[in-house]
């Protein structure tokens, strides 16, 4: 029934979450690729570089007024706070007339008046917003009251994993405070018949020599981005349904055994008096059908029931739309996929009833699983274990196979509770950034291309080198030059060139730079130009040509996941942005610094606390990742503890003779206990370390095996486990409550008689 | 001759059915009882009762002097575990375990010797039993004599004060029966006292005293005094057989 309602949830939320942003970019309509541009703009040029473009279907170049997180406060069902700690950026914005619109829940173009406000929903899901919330604009010695009236969707920057975010306001209110708030930022979108072209359109674009001191992006990547959260849940769901749909099947096998074990009698007369092997398995196969069926259709309509809480970030972030009838369809296959599986295991397993013959029966009583295993003469040559504990482990070790149901089982739900928790505690880890192509140091500062780069940089450069708190920093400096892609086409490359460009990252093949005539390729861009580490590389800059060596390639997400690092300066070649990454003597003040710093440098650059900047960008991801990760925990946990006592309920049966000779010859009831609680508890310790042992290939092979299919640009992952939390909390944990089930049934056998037991 | 089991007025019922009735004897230390009686006599409830495996409804069981009806799990289990040895009609070995680790599992559990000891001991009592060589043997492997004999051995590894039988002989053929039945009759002339529940007259001819039961109540008891192979074991079986006889039986 789990499986079943596990398997349909993951598929319905698979659909659900692909349909939601479609259905949204349908009526957004989200542009093909953007640039942002920061500072002055020739609007007239760029209107007549994008007219001049073949491939352009339409065009638009939104204006976006930045603002401060701190000029804005919010006050609301008595909090009041501000948005200086948004580490996005901030622009307001004025409804767009047939593309890139901001949406409400139910995808409808949102209109504000004069001082009303559209937030986005990432803002409403960072500071807890409400509709009616007084929002107050201060800045530049303008101050402006707004009520939030609604909460917008924003189809190109609905992810924490973007770096902007917009609020919608009345064209008067726009009007009015455009040119006196805050820099422009100009989004030149563009869109064509096809969004691949984008990629291409970049190239033309940016050799144009257009403005472009800000971000470009396309559509693929707003569509990852947008639906990361969403991919990583349903791979947490997936994974859980499959390893429930193989624990049901180890409890099909056990019922069905344990089921034929008692009709053992009755099955021996059935054959008797001339019943064919396929009516008998027909009369067992109708009763775990219409279980079956029960189980699939319970567990269909709890998917449902429960797919709220999984598909809440779906419905939050892209809008409410109607269960698709594909989502229908599939869940509805999925479910019938389960049902047909557990027939299918179901049949294998009453074969069985072929193998007992009438005489093993009726006469000998034999049942069906024969044979067992020789037995190893051995526990007369202990010394010093205690004889509960030399019997208990004797039996599992030698008798592994009577066990292996809870080593399944415990194997599993180890497996259910760490790979999720795990990826959590990735998610939540500094070094996680490592993964996204992004050095760990305490402070990030990123000086963007602006008119002042120049200065921004030497200014950074200053407080740098005068601060005490510093301990060190690097400095990397982002310029463009141009190699050719699979077809032979120029693309252009960003390169990040530095002493320490490259180090500190994850490498796929190969390693980082180090000398001069090196390069290392973002994993993306290395697909583009079909090379890898050891191969050659030329690049075309300043007319001249250069040739690299790939050094090897990281996984990056960050710039749209085209990038390239190397120690080479290109001398001459204009830089496009600077980064510094900084290490503090203390990084307890890396918030205090950051501001510090950000106040000093002012517009265009920006200093954010490294932990800050994760906890925002990955905040989105780990929030969802939490109510997953708890409910799989609970389930991995409930499973075991269910299938221990199941199993024992049956090994007591069975044993019933076995513990009643133990107690005629001496063993107290405690005794009996001790050696099931042993028994148990050694099979679950095995199947605690089995997994352990595996969880560094497997966890992270499935994790890898999900992002690689997610195509982010990341594609290798290794699960970062909490040593605490993953071998120990976890394990003890999942080991206490095997025990307490374990002594919860073995608790049956005060019930147990000796003579009755005996003479069963 | 001192008493080792002392039971008064003992009662047991299951549900509607009263089994045993008021029943009150005495074993002497030493001594070697056989308890007969037709089917549904409550012989082996009666075993079970003063064993300590089954508690009576009423009445005591005096036990070298305590009450084994009063006792909770863990020190009935101590005094089954070091003063009481059980054959079964089936030797009930674990089959998990080889001959000999049947053997010692209660010597080791008990912890009153040396693992070593107990070790030496099982080797004396499957020597003694003829089934040494076959010590290391999967007890599937077996014949149900030599099983039988295990169980004897398992059952004497803690030096028990009274053995106890229930149909120790039933499963086996006349040939393995008399062999084990030997084996008793030199257990008990070395002292140990014995009490067995059985239907076959053989058996019961080899005991000093035939408790018969009829209907939850001791009907009659027959001393046949000690034997010591001397007297033919055939007209001990034309005494008890006339006595049975008389009893209905």
């Amino acid at each position: 029934m789990f499986s079943a309602c596990l398997a349909v949830v993951s598929a319905v939320m698979a659909v659900q979450t692909v349909t939601s942003i479609s259905e949204l970019y349908k009526t957004a309509q989200p542009p093909h690729f953007v640039q942002m541009h920061k500072g002055e703009i020739d609007l007239q040029e760029i209107d007549a570089f994008l007219s001049e473009q073949e491939s352009v279907t339409f065009r638009q170049i939104v204006t976006m007024v930045d603002v401060d997180g701190g000029s804005l406060s919010v006050a609301g069902n008595g909090s009041a706070y501000d948005l200086s700690d948004c580490r996005l950026d901030i622009g307001l914005v004025k409804q767009n007339e047939t593309r890139d619109l901001l949406l409400n829940s139910e995808h409808e173009k949102v209109v504000v008046h004069s001082g009303e406000m559209g937030i986005p929903v990432l803002l409403k899901e960072m500071y807890g917003m409400e509709i009616g919330d007084r929002v107050t604009l201060a800045s530049n010695g303008v101050r402006k009251e707004f009520v939030i009236k609604e909460f917008i969707l924003d189809a190109m920057m609905n992810s924490t994993m973007t770096s902007s975010t917009r609020i919608l306001l009345s064209d008067e209110d726009f009007e009015l405070l455009e040119g006196r708030i805050g820099e422009n930022e100009y989004l030149i979108e563009a869109y064509f018949t096809d969004a691949k072209e984008a990629p291409d359109f970049q190239t033309v674009y940016e050799n144009a020599g257009l403005p472009q001191n800000g971000q470009a992006v396309t559509y693929s990547i707003i569509f990852l981005l947008s639906a990361l959260t969403d991919i990583i849940t349903i791979f947490v769901l997936l994974l859980a349904g499959i390893l429930l749909t193989a624990v049901s099947f180890i409890s099909i096998r056990f019922t069905i055994m344990t089921a034929l074990e008692e009709d053992l009698g009755e099955i021996g007369t059935m054959k008797a008096i001339g019943f064919p092997f396929h009516e008998i398995r027909v009369l067992y196969l109708q009763k775990y059908r219409v279980l079956a069926l029960a189980g699939v259709i319970t567990g269909y309509a709890l998917a449902f029931l429960i797919g709220g809480i999984f598909s809440n970030h779906i419905r939050t972030t892209f809008g409410n739309t109607e269960m698709p009838a594909l989502a229908m369809a599939l869940s509805l296959a999925v479910a019938g996929l389960v049902f047909l599986l557990i027939d299918h295991y179901c049949k294998k397993v009453l074969k069985r009833i072929k193998r007992i013959t009438v005489v093993d029966a009726l006469v000998r009583g034999i049942r069906s699983d024969k044979g067992k295993g020789g037995v190893r003469d051995g526990l007369h040559r202990s010394r010093k274990l205690p004889v509960n504990w030399l019997m208990g482990i004797r039996e599992v070790f030698h008798q592994f196979r009577n066990w292996a149901v809870v080593f399944t089982v415990v194997f599993i739900a180890v497996m259910m509770i760490l790979v999720p928790v795990n990826l959590l505690n990735t998610f939540e880890a500094p070094e996680f950034i490592t993964y996204m192509g992004s050095s760990l140091e305490d402070i990030l500062i990123e000086v963007e291309n602006g008119e002042n780069l120049e200065v921004g940089y030497a200014k950074a450069k200053q407080i740098l080198e005068q601060d005490g708190a510093v301990e060190r920093y690097h400095e990397y400096r982002r310029v463009r030059a141009r190699t050719a892609n699979r077809e032979g086409t120029l693309l252009n490359l960003h390169i990040d060139c530095g002493d320490n460009a490259g180090n500190e990252l994850q490498y796929l093949s190969g390693r980082a730079p180090e000398r001069e005539n090196e390069i290392a390729l973002s994993y993306l861009n290395a697909m583009e130009t079909g090379k890898d580490a050891g191969d050659a590389l030329i690049l075309l800059f300043n007319g001249s040509v250069k040739e690299f060596v790939i050094s090897g390639i990281y996984q990056d997400v960050t710039s749209g996941g085209y990038t390239a690092k190397s120690k080479y300066n290109f001398p001459g070649l204009a830089s496009v942005k600077y980064t510094f990454s900084v290490d503090l003597i203390d990084p307890d003040i890396a918030e205090e610094k950051a501001a510090e710093w950000s106040a000093l440098l002012g517009a265009g650059v920006t200093a954010d606390p490294m932990e800050e900047f994760i906890g925002q960008t990955l905040g989105g991801v780990v929030k969802q990742l939490q109510t997953i990760v708890s409910a799989t925990v609970m389930i991995g946990a409930f499973l075991a503890m269910l299938i221990t006592v199941l199993f024992l309920k049956l090994r007591l049966a069975r044993d019933m003779q076995e513990i009643a000779v133990l107690k005629a010859i001496g063993f107290s009831e405690k005794d009996v206990r001790k050696q099931y609680l042993i028994k148990a508890g050694c099979v679950s310790a095995v199947g605690i370390l089995a997994w352990i042992f595996l969880t560094g290939v497997l966890g992270g092979r499935i994790v890898n095996g999900a992002l690689s299919f997610a195509g982010l640009g990341i594609r290798r992952v290794e699960l970062i486990a909490d040593p605490v939390i993953g071998y120990i909390v976890c394990p003890l944990l999942l080991l206490a409550l095997i025990l307490f089930a374990t002594r919860v049934v073995a608790g049956a056998i005060k019930k147990y008689d000796i003579t009755s037991m005996i003479n069963e | 001759m001192k008493t080792i089991l002392d039971v008064r007025n003992l009662s047991k019922r299951f549900e509607d059915t009263q089994v045993l009735n008021d029943i009150t004897f005495q074993v002497g230390e030493g001594e070697f009882i056989a308890i007969m009686g037709p089917s549904g006599s409550g012989k082996s409830t009666l075993l079970y009762c003063i064993s300590g495996m089954d508690r009576p409804t009423s009445g005591s069981v005096l036990f070298s002097g305590r009450d084994i009806a009063e006792l909770d799990d863990e020190k009935m289990s101590e005094i089954r575990l070091n003063q009481m040895g059980f054959i079964f009609q089936h030797s009930y070995l674990l089959k998990n375990l080889s001959v000999r680790d049947n053997i010692v599992l209660p010597g080791f559990k008990s912890g009153k010797r040396p693992r070593e000891e107990v070790n030496q001991d099982a080797h004396a009592l499957m020597e003694k039993t003829g089934i040494a060589n076959v010590a290391e043997y999967d007890i599937k492997k077996i014949s149900g004599g030599q099983l039988q004999r295990a169980a004897i051995c398992r059952a004497l590894i803690n030096r028990p004060d009274v053995l106890f039988g229930d149909e120790p002989t039933g499963a086996l053929n006349s040939g393995a029966s008399k062999e084990v039945m030997d084996i008793i009759n030199k257990i008990n002339g070395e002292g140990k006292t014995v009490i067995l529940v059985t239907h076959d007259a053989k058996v019961a001819a080899r005991a000093d005293r035939v408790v018969f039961l009829m209907d939850g109540d001791i009907h009659d008891q027959l001393t046949l005094g000690k034997y010591d192979g001397s007297e033919t074991e055939s007209r001990r079986e034309k005494r008890l057989s006339e006595w049975l006889e008389a009893q209905g039986f």
